[in-house]
């Protein structure tokens, strides 16, 4: 089975405890306004051009005949700052779970392991089942996810985790669709489903500026998660710094200077990420 | 904090000018219009700068003795030096540097113990220091310290009685080495010797946690009163290196609640000296390594690690006894020499791996019939090398240092330190070549020479795969990361059988001082795709452009050789943005990152938090940054005093940063 990943992060310190790796799905069936991996968007491979330091030396663009440029009409192989690559690698399940146990080490020791995050992982559920069934044993295995998916795949998916991390964002679901492009039904239902199951978890809330920091929204999702866990995120100020680099625009509305931190007592059992 | 005492020294600094007179006489030249010894000149000479001190005393400082002459003439005239240096060699400024003396004794038994049994020499170094030291009692006498006056009635004739006394009884040795003109003095186990007094103190009730922080605080600062008068290679280079922890002869952990007290000293302070350098091992529980990962929090690159776990035994292979590998201390930076008893010149030469691997690419290349020729090429020349890196050292002479001398037991050892410069950009070009040359056959041997002749001009491509598609260490790949230690063991095999010039033995090692830029301005483009003059990584690093995964691959890579015969010190730097730091979580995590490498058999690792933007707006405004620290190789600096081919350095290394 084949997958196409993003990026893998050593040393990934917010992706669950101790030390570990998270491999990133690309990807993902929302869009959410204020994504910040905005190359996990697209489940296809694409050209990153990395802004910072590119002194338009045009030797990019002067045409290769290397197989590997040509969907993308750059050279991937001559920037002097190696700005230009493509986002999205092809990885057998196998060689990847090859290659993230060759730390297991460390991850075990430590009391970490492997996240799947993305993107959305779901969105490449198969593979992914792969990938944590070859872990399975091996390593702890948590999954981080926006809970967009079937019923059938979250659950089948679930069972191969040892950890979940889901994301709760917004509770209206006119909101939910007009930030996000989806309709948050599928998330709640499974949601619903975590919370009864005994697949240990933690949802998490992105505090997005005059979006999901509200205090309606926050009382809603205090409502929804009840005495679980939940992690804040405050907002991402750099959220914006890749859009130019895979040839997206983030949107204008989302105003970074207005975030604040929500009142604790609203939840029953929260914390906010430092 | 004592904010009056940190106020007067670290920001105001005014002392510097009002208290300092400059030492203008020519005494190299009355000397030798006197036909005076070498022993004659420096004891003289120490005794008339003991003699011009001027005693201060401030109501807010306990721990006194601050300088007040600002320069330390020479001993000997220009003429005199070149004659020195034709029959001798000279290393560096030619007086006794990087030595750690017997401390623990010194206050234990007090100056006149010592001199019972001391020479002439001895003996008036001894009084010199007394006589400095009566000032200081008359001055306490004048202002009614009675705290001060009980202790220089006391000390340094005789022995310390507490926790206090042994600390001026350590700032009097220290301040009196720097005015007999040792330079890089380090600080030793300070934890282990101080501890006894220490602990006596607390017991009996004297101090709380809180004012036996605020006493060593106040110490602390005394490493800082003169320190702009210790310039090395830069501002910050001066060797007051200062060792935590570490296993005792039982085999147990040493860390004590004095090690823990230091360490949140540093923290507090945040200065640049004293250095501090934890020794651990498999015993160090994490808490010590969650500990420490708070004083990396807070930027000064403090504090660095070495594993007795791999020291210790690889010390005793070198012919270290026991009980004195068990002592080890790091000199300036982080070479190992032993208190007390070891004369090593830790730092007398140093290999250039990358212009020594070009070499070897070039000359073999045409001809190899496989990679191994080139290999066999590299392991000639960089015996070739060793060998000839001894040649030129004969007849070493330092000067003489006769408190230095009272204060250590004899001159037990006499071994050289070699250390090995850019590492990771020469075991990188072998792996290219091996690669592209050999493996694949994508590059020619004609292509791959006349691109490094151009400096890549009209080889983009190439330059490219050979910068950032190659294979790199710190990747933990395991092609790269075995002809690594292929160099590494040549580089040792080349120095085990020789000896120097005083009977020791050479030490390989993995530090590069300030090589990384000196030996990498004069070299061409290299295979690894290193552009002519572009500097090499620090230490035992990645080099500057390579991609790295993350740490975790970093510390495997730099932990895959057997280093135990390339033990003369040198250490893996990791960056860390600042940022990550943020949480105890992170904290832990990062702990758990040291622990990893300590487990893994690495022998020497530092860490640094970092903020690149911070040194980018440092640059451009320096008067707003002058706190800022950053670890430079083996020390830290204040970023803004340092010349800007350093600051630019430190900054490229961010590349890599996690």
């Amino acid at each position: 089975m084949l997958g196409t990943v993003f990026d893998i992060k050593e040393f990934a310190l917010h992706d669950g405890e101790g030390i570990r790796t998270t491999v990133f799905m690309k990807g993902c069936p929302l869009r959410c306004a204020w994504c910040h991996n905005p190359e996990g968007l697209s489940k296809e491979p694409e050209l990153y051009l990395k802004q910072n330091g590119c002194t338009a030396c045009g030797l990019c663009k002067r045409g290769c005949a290397h197989e590997d440029c040509k969907p993308f009409g750059r050279c991937l192989h001559i920037c002097p700052g190696d700005l230009v690559s493509v986002s999205g690698k092809v990885w057998s399940a196998g060689e990847l779970a090859e290659k993230l146990l060759s730390d297991s080490g460390i991850l075990n020791s430590s009391g970490g392991g492997i996240t799947v995050s993305g993107g959305e992982p779901l969105m490449q559920h198969a593979f992914v089942t792969e990938l944590l069934s070859l872990l399975r044993g091996k390593v702890h295995r948590t999954l981080e996810t926006s809970g967009f998916a079937s019923e059938e795949v979250f659950r089948s998916v679930a069972a191969e985790c040892d950890f979940i991390i889901m994301d709760i964002k917004l509770a209206d679901d006119d909101e939910h669709k007009k930030y996000t492009g989806q309709s948050n039904a599928l998330i709640f239902k499974n949601a619903s489903w975590l919370k009864s199951s005994k697949i240990s978890h933690l949802f998490r809330t992105p505090l997005i500026p005059g979006i999901t920091d509200t205090e309606e929204n926050l009382t809603a999702i205090s409502s929804i998660v009840g005495e679980d866990k939940l992690e804040l995120l405050p907002y991402n100020t750099l959220a914006p710094a890749k859009y130019e680099s895979v040839g997206r625009t983030f949107p204008s509305y989302i105003n970074q200077t207005c975030a604040k931190l929500p009142d604790l007592k609203l939840f029953k059992n929260a914390r906010i990420r430092k | 904090m004592n904010n009056t005492l940190y106020n007067f020294y670290i920001k105001d600094r005014s002392y510097r000018d009002t208290y300092r007179k400059d030492f203008s006489k020519n005494l190299a030249e009355e000397f030798k219009a006197e036909g005076l010894s070498d022993d004659e000149r420096l004891i003289r000479r120490f005794e008339i700068l003991t003699a011009l001190e001027e005693p201060h005393i401030h109501d807010f400082e306990k721990i006194v003795m601050l300088r007040t002459t600002k320069n330390i003439p020479d001993c000997f005239t220009e003429d005199e030096w070149e004659e020195r240096r034709k029959k001798h060699y000279i290393h560096e400024s030619g007086y006794a540097s990087n030595l750690c003396p017997n401390y623990a004794k010194v206050i234990e038994k007090g100056l006149l113990f010592f001199r019972k049994d001391a020479d002439e020499y001895g003996k008036r170094a001894i009084d010199a220091i007394i006589s400095l030291c009566d000032k200081y009692l008359a001055e306490a006498k004048r202002q009614q310290r009675l705290d001060l006056v009980e202790i220089f009635e006391q000390i340094p004739r005789y022995e310390a009685r507490n926790f206090r006394e042994a600390l001026q009884f350590f700032r009097i040795i220290h301040f009196s080495l720097w005015l007999e003109g040792d330079y890089h003095n380090t600080v030793g186990r300070f934890d282990q010797y101080m501890y006894p007094y220490f602990k006596r103190d607390m017991d009996s009730g004297i101090y709380t946690f809180d004012s036996a922080l605020e006493l060593l605080e106040d110490f602390f600062i005394s490493f800082n009163k003169d320190s702009d008068l210790y310039f090395g290679v830069q501002q910050g280079d001066n060797g007051q290196s200062m060792v935590l922890g570490g296993l005792n002869e039982d085999g147990n952990d040493s860390f004590n609640l004095l090690s823990e007290l230091c360490l949140i000293a540093s923290e507090e302070l945040k200065l640049i000296d004293p250095k501090i350098n934890l020794r651990v091992s498999k015993k160090t529980p994490l808490s010590v390594f969650e500990k420490c990962t708070k004083l990396t929090r807070a930027g000064l690159g403090f504090p660095q690690y070495s594993n007795d776990d791999v020291v210790i035994p690889a010390l005793i292979k070198y012919g270290y006894a026991k009980e004195d590998a068990i002592n080890y201390v790091v000199a300036a930076c982080w070479e190992f020499i032993i208190p007390g008893v070891g004369n090593d010149i830790a730092n007398i030469g140093a290999v250039n791996f990358p212009a020594v691997i070009d070499r070897a690419i070039r000359d073999s290349l045409s001809k190899a019939k496989s990679f191994d020729d080139v290999l066999e090429k590299a392991e000639e020349y960089i015996k070739e090398e060793c060998k000839k890196t001894g040649e030129d050292i004969h007849d070493v002479l330092v000067a003489p240092s006769h408190l230095m001398d009272i204060l250590r037991d004899g001159k037990k050892y006499n071994n050289f330190g070699i250390h090995g410069s850019g590492i990771a950009s020469a075991a990188d070009a072998l792996a290219a070549v091996k690669k592209y040359v050999f493996i694949e056959k994508s590059v020619t041997r004609d292509e791959l020479i006349a691109a490094l002749d151009s400096n890549f001009e009209n080889s983009p491509e190439l330059l490219h795969r050979l910068r950032f598609e190659a294979p790199k260490m710190g990747q933990a790949n395991s092609e790269v990361d075995s002809l690594a230690g292929f160099i590494m063991k040549t580089f040792a095999d080349s120095l085990e059988e020789k000896r120097n010039c005083l009977g020791g033995i050479y030490r390989a090692g993995t530090g590069t001082a300030m090589y990384y830029l000196w030996h990498a301005s004069n070299l061409g483009a290299t295979a690894d795709g290193r552009r002519a003059g572009e500097p090499f990584g620090t230490n035992f690093s990645p080099s500057l452009f390579a991609k790295i995964p993350g740490p975790v691959s970093v510390i495997e890579s730099f932990t895959a050789n057997d280093m135990t015969r390339n033990m003369n010190g040198g250490p893996l730097t990791l960056e860390f943005a600042f940022s990550i730091f943020n949480d105890e979580e992170s904290i832990g995590k990062v702990a758990r990152l040291i622990e990893y490498f300590v487990k893994r058999g690495g022998h020497q690792l530092q860490l640094n938090a970092v903020n690149l933007d911070t040194m980018r707006e440092a640059q451009k405004s320096p008067e707003l940054y002058r706190n800022l620290v950053v670890r430079i190789w083996g020390w830290s600096a204040y970023f803004v005093e340092l010349d800007k081919q350093f600051q630019d350095h430190v900054m490229r290394r961010q590349e890599y940063t996690v």
